[in-house]
């Protein structure tokens, strides 16, 4: 069971038009992996956080950045990543508090990179405790 | 496949109506903020806004709601978030907003 591993791959240029797709990506790889519709809608949420930050930083570049679903069993891995040199810092300013409190919040584990091409990753399992209480 | 957003406006005696129907991310929240900015300038008066059409927002819209609340105070105003979805309630309470808003 531990080898499977899938990945999905999207690429998207730093534009705000573009980042509803990747909620929609994110809610159909939560569902794909059995999260409830509360939890599909908190990853999206914080998948959303972090596009905004990359097109709000990254906005005059013509360059891309990549969001890589790493799909585990019960469990997705989320990473975001740009070659694009416009973005290496993320969430260093204090007007990115709500969108990184909502993030963290969200999400079980959230690992920033500053600096380098990977830029942040982001974790959430399913909580089996929620399973074996029925609800 | 972008988001969409209407803001419908309506003026009562004391307070502006505003129904919110559709999503507010990066793509929408430029209207919403030009909209709630003119709203508030024009009539400074409470402001009722109605979210029982609201299905997504972030913290874009988040900041765009306290900019405006900051401009609302200003007249010694409020703003009052009127049927709130559970998932958008549920934002308000994480980033501590729902301390700053009228919530009903």
């Amino acid at each position: 069971m531990s080898d499977f591993s899938d990945n999905i791959r999207l690429v998207l240029p730093f534009k705000a038009e573009y980042v509803s797709i990747a909620r929609l990506t994110a809610s159909g790889v939560a569902n794909r992996v059995g999260f409830d519709i509360e939890t599909i809608e908190d990853i999206k949420v914080a998948v959303a956080e972090v596009c905004n930050k990359l097109v709000n930083e990254g906005y005059r570049s013509e360059g891309n950045y990549i969001i890589t679903f790493n799909i585990l069993p019960g469990k997705v891995v989320i990473s975001f990543n740009s070659s694009d040199e416009a973005v290496k810092l993320v969430f260093n300013n204090e007007e990115d508090e709500l969108g990184i409190s909502i993030i963290n919040a969200f999400m079980d584990d959230v690992k920033l990179y500053p600096g380098t091409g990977c830029i942040l990753t982001m974790t959430k399992a399913i909580d089996e405790g929620a399973f074996a209480d029925g609800k | 496949m972008t988001s969409e957003l209407i803001v419908r406006e309506e003026l009562y005696t004391d307070y502006v109506k505003v129904t919110l129907i559709g999503e507010i991310d990066i793509y929408t929240a430029q209207t919403l903020k030009d909209k709630l900015y003119g709203i508030v300038e024009s009539n400074r008066m409470d402001l009722r806004i109605d979210c029982s059409g609201l299905n997504y927002i972030d913290s874009t819209g988040l900041g765009i709601f306290v900019g405006v609340l900051k401009k609302t105070r200003l007249y010694e105003k409020n703003i009052y978030m009127d049927k709130l979805k559970d998932n958008i309630r549920k934002l308000f309470v994480i980033t501590g907003l729902d301390k700053l808003f009228i919530i009903e």
